[in-house]
């Protein structure tokens, strides 16, 4: 064996570290994923487990709670997503106008998404208690009726969107304020000569530049939002009546309280089809955008 | 120009808003149990460090200090384990140039792509078949497997020039010798990013150690306090003083490393 060659393979001895762990807990349970979506796989009873091919698949289309969970998660995504690039835009323009102190406030927005899920769900579990909570506390001050935020069915997903919001909204507007800060001064110079300034300008200018972005923030906080699981798991269990729990907590319920894993792993594939679906997407108008 | 004052102020305000939570949690953990539930002033009336005391006194149901400690040693664990491993990959991907190291990075990106929840029941597998679940390993091991290290630093170490290490080289140092003091020194602030970000991740991380961990004793902080909120759902006082303190360290880091942690963020959206 020629030098080059020895010495390229003896190379290998810096990647099979990682390549070791990347096989055994990447690439293998891709298999695995397959090959429990095709097994009937009882962790209670590990002599029942048997070949079943797609059954579970199809168990899983005719599953009127899988139906409930796909549209929660839906729900979740089509609340979440629009008001986070609403209200995540409006703070990346604020911070971008600010004569002065833009690093502090940016800080300031930014801190939130440093919490723990945990933290941020026992928080907000404080302030949406229906009796003592600081939200119903000011309601009542200002002599309204309380609001039983996490109870009732309609009003359980809004309050879990709004602590999301709460949560994530400073970190998407970092992304949004530098690509603000990216724009070229010089394209705002020539939209105020041609007298486009103001909100026409924004429109006219500011907004086309920023396309690229602001579909990325979108398709990759659909993608976050179609994996909707632990906001719910904290504040409500995924009630009242079912209302907020969404596919992956039905995931999480099947496998890990049923310890049903291969009807599990089918739902997990027919979630990752629809969140590959916005993966492709995001590709697409990339390559659009470029060209 | 009086508009930009009111801007300021306006904005000024609204990150009122979002810190609000965090004094407030702070604020209400230093107050007597009785006062929690009162709300009239969010200013403790009588200041107290009960809560704090009463957590901090290990109880078999909540036993607060050592899911620090757990918390502490798995998170730094998989920060050391993806520094070493994911540097090690990259330097042997761009630098030593193994064949096949490229078509290894290409797979390791397109993994990047599936989506995390697909890993969760099979990894569940893997670790029963492995008998690690309800172990640190369970958490530490496929934590360090992730892709976007190795992503980052590949990336990095193209974008250096391999001047200094070829001379390096011809001046008879070997390879390990030129990752360890000519490499590594140089991606230093490419680790320092990926450092901070690693254990920020692995200490907030709620839903892997849910599913892979069993017993009260062996728990991270996000779920020993979000199970300690489930069954003393009332005792905010407590709640809310563990809360504070699983935060402080994430607000230590943020102070430390603000520049590299919104830097970071910041260049997500920027790609090509």
């Amino acid at each position: 064996m020629s030098a080059p060659r020895l010495r390229g393979l003896l190379g290998w001895g810096y990647l099979m570290p990682y390549a070791s762990l990347f096989g055994l807990f990447v690439l293998v349970p891709i298999g695995v994923a397959a090959y429990l979506a095709v097994m009937q796989f009882d962790l209670t009873s590990p002599g029942s487990a048997g070949f079943v091919g797609l059954r579970n698949f199809a168990d899983a289309w005719n599953d009127e709670y899988v139906r409930r969970a796909f549209a929660v998660t839906a729900k979740f995504a089509a609340m979440m997503v629009p008001s986070l690039v609403v209200v995540a835009f409006s703070l990346a323009v604020g911070l971008n106008a600010m004569p002065r102190g833009r690093n502090l406030v940016r800080a300031m927005v930014f801190l939130p998404t440093m919490f723990t899920v945990a933290v941020t769900g026992i928080l907000w579990q404080w302030f949406y208690n229906l009796e003592f909570g600081l939200f119903n506390f000011v309601l009542k001050n200002l002599g309204l009726a309380p609001v039983p935020w996490l109870s009732d069915k309609n009003i359980a997903m809004p309050s879990i969107v709004l602590m999301s919001l709460w949560w994530t909204s400073g970190g998407t507007a970092v992304i949004l304020l530098a690509g603000l800060q990216n724009i070229p001064r010089m394209f705002h110079e020539a939209a105020a000569l041609d007298g486009a300034d103001g909100w026409r300008g924004f429109w006219s200018v500011t907004f086309p530049l920023l396309r690229p972005v602001v579909l990325f923030v979108i398709v990759t906080n659909l993608i976050g939002a179609f994996q909707f699981f632990p906001q719910a798991q904290l504040l409500t269990g995924g009630g009242p009546e079912l209302a907020t729990r969404g596919v992956v907590q039905y995931i999480y319920e099947t496998a890990f309280n049923g310890y049903r894993l291969g009807y599990a792993a089918a739902m997990s594939w027919m979630l990752a089809a629809v969140v590959a679906v916005f993966g492709f997407l995001q590709f697409w108008l990339m390559r659009k955008e470029a060209s | 120009m009086k508009g930009r004052w009111v801007l300021l102020v306006a904005m000024f305000a609204v990150g009122l808003v979002f810190v609000a939570p965090m004094v407030l949690m702070v604020l209400t953990s230093f107050k007597p149990e009785a006062e929690v539930l009162n709300p009239e002033s969010a200013i403790p009336r009588h200041w107290t460090l009960q809560n704090y005391l009463d957590v901090l006194s290990w109880s078999e149901e909540a036993p607060f200090v050592r899911w620090l400690l757990n918390s502490i040693l798995i998170s730094s664990s998989v920060t050391f384990l993806v520094l070493v491993l994911a540097s090690l990959a990259a330097f042997g991907i761009t630098r030593v140039r193994v064949p096949g190291g490229g078509a290894f990075f290409y797979l390791v990106v397109a993994s990047m792509m599936v989506p995390g929840m697909l890993f969760l029941v099979p990894v569940y597998y893997i670790l029963n078949a492995l008998h690690l679940l309800d172990t640190p390993a369970a958490l530490i091991l496929p934590a360090s497997a992730g892709g976007f290290g190795v992503f980052l630093l590949t990336q990095f170490m193209r974008s250096l020039p391999r001047a200094i290490e070829e001379a390096a080289l011809i001046d008879g140092c070997s390879w390990l010798g030129v990752y360890y003091h000519v490499t590594l020194p140089l991606c230093s602030p490419a680790m320092a990013t990926l450092g901070v970000l690693t254990f920020i991740g692995s200490w907030n991380d709620f839903v892997s150690p849910l599913v892979y961990l069993d017993s009260i004793q062996n728990y991270t902080l996000p779920v020993g306090i979000a199970l300690y909120q489930a069954s003393y759902y009332t005792e905010y006082g407590r709640t809310l003083a563990t809360s504070a303190m699983a935060t402080a360290p994430l607000l230590l880091i943020f102070a430390l490393f603000q520049k590299q942690i919104v830097e970071s963020m910041s260049s997500t959206g920027l790609k090509d």
